[in-house]
């Protein structure tokens, strides 16, 4: 009897234990519907990408004529790549390839969890000064670079450095950058970038830039920048070994004002920005031929602009811009531009431009350019603040 | 008058330090704002970002934005990557080790992100991601807001973002859950009647934003005045939807407020069919404060039009 009592308990337990341990049915669905929803909830990305930074690209082309002449203009293909590095650190390189030749635009480590509100970058960026001048040239309002950037700064604001900047942790908008480049400006052919150099030869740049809202529709932001080079050697091409050091500082000052109008919906005119920015440069010149030094001299240079938001798709504008030459202030050229961005879609861009550029000197004449302009982003597309 | 300064300054002092006793939310549309505050009380003091009234899509980065997020204990997002033109960018310059966006996938990461859609059953989610398919969100739909049963979702995942962040009130976002919860479930089952007549009726919408509003009322959407989403109708598309509306006998044109009306209206025109305006975010419309008053707006909207 006791065997067979013993039996039945050993067969019995089993089952009675896992109709304990067993989960009910609509526990089960539950668990299994829980599961559905956090993989219906999942980001698409695979293992297969996982880990691989994100990509995207850009492809600017153009068509201008200038008095007669015309031209059909490959302008840049356009490859970013950027990735989290480790849970302090992001990277990112852009690299651009033009009919003249492939260069990296951009190559640089940023910091993103530094205490204080800090940020550090460093290595091969644009640096901030300004506001336009650290656009990439397909993001710019207009086709071409306004004279006026192209002239004090040198193309885009390219430099090979270091920039800390501070976000204020006030409940309105203020920060402040601080930077030491090699030179700013990628065509700044003052100094090879790849010469060594002492400290006083570096260039170091401070900015401050503020944001006030005016009500819910409108807000102004001004940025103030300085970027000071202390020093520079220019070595005379005719007698070798002779150099000019003394009273050879730069100093390049800017101001940028924007104003932005934001209406939150209606009517035909969805916004509209008007910006200004405006430069002093203060240096020595050299001969351009003998690098023998000549005066000091102090230009301006800036422009202004108004572009339109009309309606879902349409973005009309001028520009004015107003830029001495810095070796002889009192030379000034000044180029009107008209355009219209038609936005086909977030990652489709036409632009037409007309562009008017005259002098003040006796010999001058007008030069006019029509230029349009067709624009393609592909890939990871993220709209990042500083460029907005 | 010297003890009234005193007393002025000592209650300034009490104000500013009670406020700042409180849990800083940023809140990216007027309906999350809505909801975390009723869900967070009198524990949390939400700013919102979006105003309602613009187009989800093409919200602007403010770099005020940035001084909200920069000191926020948490943001609510509705997520999907719906707020991708200006959360991940603002973000990124915010300097909130609370919430960072990820570079690769543009998601928020860190203990204050509080992501509305965990949950969230996802539709229209692409089999394949192409541009050639217009602007779609690689993680489905994102419009999840308009399905007035998402406002259980929603609250549920404040509720719980907030208890996670702080921990110590969670009973009190609980309790608060609850009340609102209590406030939604009658006007939810009270919305399902009202919405019984929509139900098998044919209709487009401007944007694809609409499938979690067919999905609550039953009305069947059967194509976009847009090309693709985010694609704005070419003379062709829109040749082609008129005959395929007189075809599929097609009722209700649904307008998402922040879209011109003239298309729409045109549309109309041909094919007889009504034009009823919804709002996609809270405040969008007149009267549509809450997310409840604006499901209530939508679905009043919606059967206005459809009335025979």
């Amino acid at each position: 009897m006791k065997p067979l009592l013993l039996a039945a308990l050993l067969t019995l337990t089993p089952a009675a234990r896992a109709e304990e341990t067993a989960p009910s049915a609509e526990a089960r669905i539950k668990s299994l519907e829980e599961r559905l929803a956090k993989l219906e909830g999942a980001p698409a990305k695979t293992s297969q990408s996982a880990f691989n930074p994100a990509m995207g690209a850009a492809l600017d082309l153009a068509y201008s004529h200038t008095n007669g002449p015309s031209n059909f203009s490959f302008r840049a293909a356009e490859l970013n790549v950027e990735s989290a590095i480790d849970p302090f650190l992001k990277g990112w390189f852009i690299l651009v390839g033009s009919r003249a030749e492939v260069t990296i635009e951009e190559a640089a480590l940023q910091t993103t969890a530094l205490p204080y509100n800090l940020t550090v970058t460093g290595g091969r960026l644009f640096a901030s000064f300004g506001r336009l001048a650290h656009f990439h040239d397909h993001e710019l309002p207009v086709v071409e670079r306004p004279r006026s950037l192209d002239a004090f700064i040198g193309g885009e604001t390219q430099a090979d450095g270091v920039e800390v900047s501070y976000l204020f942790p006030t409940p309105f908008y203020l920060t402040a950058t601080a930077g030491a480049y090699n030179k700013l400006g990628g065509d700044n052919a003052r100094r090879a970038n790849a010469d060594a150099r002492t400290m006083d030869n570096f260039t170091y740049l401070g900015r401050l830039a503020a944001y006030t809202d005016l009500g819910d529709d409108h807000s102004v932001e001004l940025g103030l920048t300085e970027a000071w080079t202390p020093k520079r050697f220019v070595n005379e091409t005719a007698v070798p070994g002779i150099s000019t050091r003394k009273n050879t500082w730069r100093s390049l000052a800017g101001a940028d004002l924007t104003y932005r109008y934001q209406p939150s919906a209606g009517g035909s005119l969805r916004g509209a920005v008007w910006s200004t920015e405006v430069m002093q440069n203060n240096e020595r010149r050299f001969d351009s031929a003998t690098d023998l030094p000549t005066d000091r001299v102090r230009s301006y240079a800036g422009f202004s602009y108004v572009e339109l938001k009309a309606g879902r798709h349409w973005r009309p504008g001028v520009m004015v811009d107003l830029t001495e030459d810095l070796d002889r202030a009192r030379t000034l050229t000044r180029t009107f531009t008209a355009f219209v961005t038609y936005d086909a879609t977030e990652f489709q861009r036409l632009r037409l431009a007309f562009s008017r550029t005259t002098d003040n000197l006796p010999t001058g004449r007008a030069s006019d350019t029509v230029a349009l302009q067709w624009t393609g982003v592909f890939g990871k597309h993220v709209h990042g603040f500083r460029d907005r | 008058m010297r003890t009234t300064a005193l007393a002025a300054a000592l209650l300034l002092a009490a104000s500013v330090s009670a406020r700042a006793a409180k849990l800083r939310v940023v809140a990216t549309l007027p309906e999350l704002v809505d909801i975390a505050s009723r869900v967070g009380g009198d524990l949390v003091a939400v700013d919102g970002l979006a105003r309602g009234t613009e187009d989800i899509h093409q919200i602007v980065m403010k770099p005020s934005f940035v001084s909200k997020l920069n000191r926020a204990d948490a943001v609510v997002y509705l997520g999907l990557t719906v707020e991708h033109v200006f959360l991940p960018g603002l973000l990124d310059v915010a300097r909130n080790p609370k919430m960072r966006p990820d570079p690769d996938t543009s998601n928020c990461l860190g203990s204050g992100c509080i992501d509305c859609s965990a949950g969230v059953k996802v539709l229209d989610k692409p089999e394949t991601l192409s541009r050639a398919q217009g602007e779609i969100h690689p993680q489905g739909n994102p419009h999840y807001n308009l399905d007035p049963e998402n406002g259980r979702v929603i609250a549920r995942n404040i509720a719980a973002g907030l208890s996670r962040v702080d921990p110590a009130h969670a009973a009190d976002y609980e309790k608060n859950l609850k009340a609102y919860l209590a406030e939604l479930e009658p006007k939810l089952a009270e919305w399902r009647k009202l919405a019984a007549p929509l139900k098998g009726v044919k209709a487009v919408s401007y944007h694809k934003d609409v499938p979690y509003l067919g999905a609550f009322t039953g009305i069947e959407f059967v194509d976009t005045i847009e090309l693709k989403p985010g694609v704005a109708p070419t003379p062709t598309h829109l040749a082609e939807l008129v005959g395929k509306m007189k075809e599929k006998k097609v009722t209700l044109i649904v307008r998402e407020q922040q879209y011109d009306a003239k298309t729409p209206a045109w549309l109309a025109e041909q094919t007889g069919a009504k034009v009823a305006v919804i709002g996609t975010m809270a405040n969008s419309l007149p009267g549509s404060e809450t997310f409840i008053k604006l499901s209530e707006a939508n679905l009043k909207n919606l059967l206005k039009a459809a009335a025979p």
